[in-house]
């Protein structure tokens, strides 16, 4: 599976709130979160650990070459808020991985959006809790409307 | 099938807040909280919040001229007017640390443990247990870390600051008053991790926790005073989710960064 990378800077879906960011410490000094790159690759390990939980996957470069890249989340304590669990993710998956870069490009991103091959999402919670705050202002100025 | 029902009966219960008044005040808290609820006011005050953060994020989402912003953007605003706010709160010293270099955080870079300015305010699991007649543990998700609370007043004999420092608690009607002094230099949300300071060891919090009528939430203030960072006494605020079927687990894989920017604010 080729990987490939995407400069989709800006995009609101994607800025970081406290919420979102990694909980033992702050994101900015390790990724970027105005740059998103996407990478696909098939997975070999998934750690649901604390503080970070941690996917290990193999990424098949341009020149055929296996390149062993690093997903960072955000810890057990955060994605057990949300269902995860250590089989959310499973070795042998092929997935591709949405995901702020490193400041250095190393090869190594952190999680915005997995995508499987059966095209099954998995989202960062703090997704769903602004899905929910949207819909409850829908919800407030349909009201206001009606009175 | 008997035992059937009755299990039934006795998860269905675990999960329903107690009602108000219903129990001594100890028993009122006692148990497991986690994120706030999902509401504006939640998730704006997901590790803290100030009074004036507040205000300015409900006047934002009043205003029908923001109703077709994201909320995302509408928080952001308001977080920017209370850095403001806060910046302005805290002494020349502190004011020039402030924010302080996520890349300087000794949690990042050693992987060492919060100390008490910072792990009041961490999200997730905060777990509320009474040890013995005298005193109260709050085990917290993040780090693991706990605290002990003694309700007998004691003080103890002068000694270094610690992480933790000494925290004595009491009780006013249903709200549990926790002083702590003797804390340790060291960071402070101020008021999350996008927006930290340093503290100096004059710090001394004193926080009051109180359950929701409902029994559904529980809200934290905390007045933190510190003559050498901030020039009065600052509030903040945090809310948690009655959260039964949550679990605090290990926090045993910190790994220390192998490569980080210094500068990189967000």
């Amino acid at each position: 599976m080729r990987w490939r990378r995407a400069a989709l800077a800006a995009l609101p879906m994607f800025t970081l709130t406290a919420a979102d960011a990694i909980p033992h410490h702050a994101f900015s000094p390790v990724y970027d979160e105005h740059r998103v790159i996407i990478v696909a690759g098939v997975v070999t390990e998934f750690r649901f650990v604390n503080p970070h939980a941690m996917m290990v996957m193999d990424v098949t470069d341009e020149g055929g070459k296996v390149v062993q890249w690093t997903v960072e989340f955000a810890g057990r304590l955060n994605l057990s808020e949300f269902g995860w669990t250590a089989g959310s993710i499973k070795a042998g998956e092929k997935v591709t991985v949405t995901g702020n870069p490193t400041h250095t490009g190393s090869a190594r991103i952190f999680f915005r959006r997995i995508v499987r091959a059966d095209g099954t999402e998995l989202l960062p919670g703090n997704a769903q809790r602004l899905d929910t705050i949207e819909e409850q202002r829908r919800r407030r100025r349909q009201g206001t409307q009606q009175q | 099938m008997t035992c059937r029902v009755l299990l039934l009966g006795l998860l269905l219960l675990a999960f329903v807040p107690p009602p108000a008044g219903a129990q001594t005040p100890a028993a009122r808290l006692d148990g497991m909280w986690s994120d706030p609820p999902v509401t504006p006011e939640g998730l704006f005050c997901f590790f803290a919040c100030t009074d004036t953060g507040l205000a300015r994020l409900n006047a934002l989402l009043d205003d029908p001229a923001n109703d077709a912003r994201p909320f995302q953007q509408l928080q952001a605003e308001a977080k920017q007017a209370e850095r403001a706010y806060i910046r302005d709160q805290l002494t020349p010293a502190a004011r020039q640390r402030y924010p302080f270099d996520p890349a300087d955080d000794p949690g990042f870079l050693r992987c060492e443990p919060w100390g008490t300015a910072r792990q009041i305010f961490a999200p997730h699991q905060l777990e509320i247990r009474p040890r013995g007649a005298d005193r109260l543990e709050l085990r917290y998700g993040e780090w693991d870390g706990l605290r002990t609370i003694y309700l007998d007043g004691r003080r103890p004999a002068a000694r270094a600051p610690s992480a933790m420092g000494h925290s004595v608690g009491r009780w006013e009607g249903e709200t549990l008053v926790v002083d702590t002094s003797g804390i340790a230099a060291s960071i402070i949300m101020l008021p999350d991790l996008q927006a930290m300071g340093e503290h100096s060891d004059e710090l001394r919090i004193v926080e009051r926790y109180t359950r929701s009528a409902d029994g559904g939430s529980l809200h934290l203030t905390a007045t933190l005073t510190d003559a050498r960072t901030f020039r009065a006494p600052l509030v903040l605020r945090k809310i948690w989710r009655w959260a039964p079927e949550q679990q605090i687990a290990p926090y045993d894989a910190c790994e220390r960064p192998t490569e980080f920017k210094k500068g990189a604010r967000p």
